[in-house]
């Protein structure tokens, strides 16, 4: 009796073990930050070799933009999101945009046909993406100048009205 | 005690001549290997009278990115009146153009997309083999508004040797792919794009191509537009029926296939300053 009561708990408490673990894996995949909360810091390489990491700069108001080259809505957007790098570059704009699973050559191409000048990310593994939560391509997140998400935009960003007023209102205070 | 002196000090002059010249062929070999293995070079070059930046692949030996140093590659003549089609055509005539330093000929481009964008246009392809797409190949480039091109950009594989004809079939193929996928019924997986693909996988000093059926999968459950579960590529070798790729795949916008995208107007996308 006290045998049978004692396994029935054994395998309870092995059931709550292995959902708690589940939902936990489950939760690690795809957990965007929380507005307001500190940018999770990376180290990352772009195409020309270069290491970024948010901390080197902060002060800065950044765009970190998760792409691929088949995603239709990355490529519409990207000579956009140069124009705006183009001319907030010099008022402490920076983006990044990181290519996720894809190889730089695959990368280099795409970016060459857009004349893009800011740093290309290669996130191979998806390890970056996944850090940030990131399940949809594109994801973009605006990082203030004290590190912190401001804004998170899943899709097209130039029809996401909050997310770009509150880009536009870190440059329009000056 | 000065001849002395003297031959000490031209001693130790040779010496350390001989230290600096082997410490500098030391660094110079340790760059060349620690540089990133197959990170590519860039030249200036002429080609039929004009000057080329170009960029290599080192492992393609094809251009990655070529730009017009003094001139444009190409430039479009009446491009304000040309129609789309037309405008897609630029690419065939870039190609014809560049063959010998592309390597790939004119008749092996498939249209990938072109859209405009305030005046510029942004047109790319897919290199194809035999009619089958060369997975993540490409070759795009930007048009202005006068009709420019000055620069592309692009992963092109110039020799390419697959197989022509499959011996798996199709459907033997498709089991395989879904036994790669834990749980495929309890997650009610659905098959949402398929295709013969040529899979281009680059070893150490030399790329392999597999001609391959391609397939993405996603749960059911990824259908819904606020989901966040994502589903799965698989692609099979259509000679052995072994799994070449396998990974997951992060969604697109909207749910599953790009091919269902409707482009927003031009309008939408215009920086408002």
């Amino acid at each position: 009796m006290v045998n049978s009561k004692s396994s029935k708990l054994f395998f309870l408490v092995l059931s709550i073990f292995f959902v708690t673990i589940a939902c936990k894996e489950k939760g690690k995949q795809f957990v965007l930050p929380k507005l307001g909360s500190a940018a999770i810091d990376f180290t990352c390489h772009d195409l020309k070799g270069q290491t970024w990491s948010l901390d080197k700069i902060k002060g800065k108001v950044v765009l970190l933009r998760f792409w691929t080259d088949w995603c239709p809505h990355c490529r519409y957007e990207m000579p956009v999101i140069q124009n705006y790098y183009r001319k907030l570059n010099k008022e402490g704009f920076v983006v990044l945009a990181v290519n996720v699973k894809q190889s730089p050559q695959v990368a280099e191409a795409f970016t060459a046909q857009f004349d893009v000048t800011f740093p290309v990310l290669v996130d191979l593994d998806g390890k970056l993406a996944q850090k940030y939560g990131v399940h949809t391509i594109p994801t973009n997140f605006l990082i203030d100048r004290q590190g912190i998400v401001r804004e998170i935009c899943i899709g097209d960003l130039f029809k996401d009205k909050t997310f770009m007023q509150s880009l536009l209102n870190y440059f329009s205070e000056k | 005690m000065k001849l002395l002196a003297s031959r000490d000090s031209q001693r130790k002059k040779f010496i350390s001549s001989i230290l600096s010249i082997l410490i500098c062929t030391l660094i110079l070999f340790s760059n060349q290997g620690s540089g990133s293995p197959g990170k590519p070079d860039e030249e200036i070059t002429r080609y039929k009278n004009q000057k080329l930046s170009i960029k290599w692949d080192p492992l393609t030996k094809a251009p990655l990115i070529i730009r017009g140093v003094e001139s444009s590659l190409l430039e479009l003549e009446n491009f304000s009146k040309l129609s789309r089609k037309e405008i897609t055509h630029a690419g065939r005539r870039l190609v014809s153009k560049y063959q010998s330093l592309l390597q790939i000929g004119p008749d092996q481009l498939k249209l990938k997309g072109a859209e405009k964008i305030s005046d510029t246009w942004y047109v790319s392809y897919w290199q194809t083999f035999r009619g089958m797409i060369l997975y993540e190949s490409s070759l795009g480039f930007s048009i202005d508004s006068q009709g420019r091109i000055k620069s592309l950009g692009a992963l092109l594989y110039p020799s390419v040797q697959a197989p022509v004809t499959s011996k798996i079939g199709h459907e033997e193929a498709v089991k395989i792919a879904q036994k790669q996928i834990k749980d495929f019924k309890e997650l009610k997986c659905r098959l949402l794009a398929e295709s013969v693909l040529v899979y281009p996988v680059k070893k150490t000093n030399s790329i392999g191509y597999y001609r391959v059926y391609a397939f993405n999968f996603f749960p059911e459950e990824a259908l819904h537009p606020a989901s966040t579960v994502g589903g799965w590529a698989v692609f099979v070798d259509s000679q052995t029926g072994k799994v070449v790729l396998f990974e997951t795949l992060l969604k697109p916008l909207g749910c599953c296939v790009p091919e269902d995208w409707v482009p927003p107007k031009p309008e939408e996308m215009k920086p408002k300053w």
